[in-house]
């Protein structure tokens, strides 16, 4: 009958470092990988007990393929971005039902009236500020992240979406609608461009706050919930 | 060896029928328990596998748990209620597709 041989503490924290080494620097994905890697090299230990472990290693890796590791984790991070949507999204349900709803008219009444007013120019501001408040919160939530993730010794993939992840995207909104203001706006806007831009600018407030905003001083009870292992490891 | 290519369509179904019959499992349990069925005729890569699981996981089909075995932490993914209704859809629609291939591959034969 075949010897179980089991990796030993010592190789397994040499698989994590292994899977950094190999472009994997998120906690919960190196689990999942250093689990998989151990799991084959027992496999291929019963068929050559002789074989060394760097030897088992090299074998296991290759099953992954000429990208590594790279295709695996590309898609998990895709993964991860879908589920921090839906998590924005239920967050921002509840600013369009009572009792947030008042403050999200409220927004929405101001903008409308200012573009009225002012056109493009209240426009304009508004995208500024916005602009502006976002890029101060991303640079003090970068600030916090990194002295989280220094303070763990571990970095987790929902975590670096949480405090650093979407707000490019919203940038990158910020700079779309910058052009389409300027291509398609008459100086002056009538009833119809001021009822769609002033809901535009409600969303795109809506969607700066909960990300740089609510989700971060949410981040600890989100990683509980989506990461069993976080508890574990962190107590 | 078979064509893994025809195969590719299908890994969602196969890891959620097999979550369907057991209460848990693991990645590499997963790639194993396939080649076992099908005695090494279908191998499932390990760059199709965990995308195929994080895709259903995001999509709440699946649930995770994590335990601690062997001096490191393991994965295991389960079936989440949606995933268990998803489950049956799936084969459905993956037993008419079998039929209807099956009625062009070899129009005489039924599976009646």
């Amino acid at each position: 009958m075949k010897k179980d041989i089991k990796l030993t503490p010592e190789q397994i924290q040499e698989l994590y470092k292994f899977t950094r080494q190999h472009f994997v620097e998120h906690y919960d994905m190196q689990t999942e990988l250093v689990d998989h890697l151990a799991n084959d090299i027992e496999q291929i230990w019963q068929e050559k007990p002789t074989l060394s472990f760097e030897d088992a290693k090299k074998i296991s890796f290759k099953k992954f393929g000429v990208f590594g590791f790279m295709d695996v984790y590309g898609a998990r991070q895709g993964a991860l971005q879908k589920k921090y949507m839906k998590i924005l999204w239920q967050h921002a349900k509840a600013w369009f039902r009572l009792p947030k709803i008042i403050a999200t008219f409220a927004f929405y009444y101001f903008f409308f009236r200012g573009l009225i007013e002012y056109g493009d120019t209240f426009a304009l501001s508004i995208i500024g500020v916005v602009v502006v408040f976002g890029l101060v919160k991303h640079i003090l939530l970068l600030r916090k992240v990194k002295k989280r993730q220094k303070l763990s010794g571990k970095k987790w993939l929902l975590e670096d979406i949480i405090f650093k992840g979407l707000f490019l995207g919203g940038g990158m909104i910020g700079i779309n609608l910058f052009n389409i203001i300027n291509i398609s706006s008459p100086d002056v806007y009538n009833i119809f461009w001021a009822v769609f831009y002033a809901a535009i600018f409600t969303i795109m407030v809506v969607y700066v706050y909960i990300s740089v905003e609510v989700l971060p001083k949410k981040a600890e009870e989100l990683l509980i919930e989506y990461y069993p292992e976080y508890s574990l490891i962190s107590t | 060896m078979g064509n893994q290519k025809l195969y590719k369509g299908s890994l969602q179904t196969i890891i959620l029928k097999l979550l369907a019959a057991t209460d848990k499992m693991y990645g590499y349990e997963i790639t194993q328990k396939v080649k076992e069925l099908t005695k090494g005729e279908l191998t499932i890569t390990e760059g199709a596998l965990y995308p195929a699981l994080h895709k259903l996981e995001a999509e709440g089909l699946l649930d995770v748990e994590v335990a601690k075995v062997d001096n490191r932490l393991r994965k295991y993914y389960k079936l989440t209620e949606n995933g268990t209704k998803e489950t049956v859809s799936r084969l459905a629609e993956m037993e008419d597709f079998l039929r209807t291939m099956q009625t062009i591959v070899n129009p005489n034969f039924s599976l009646e």
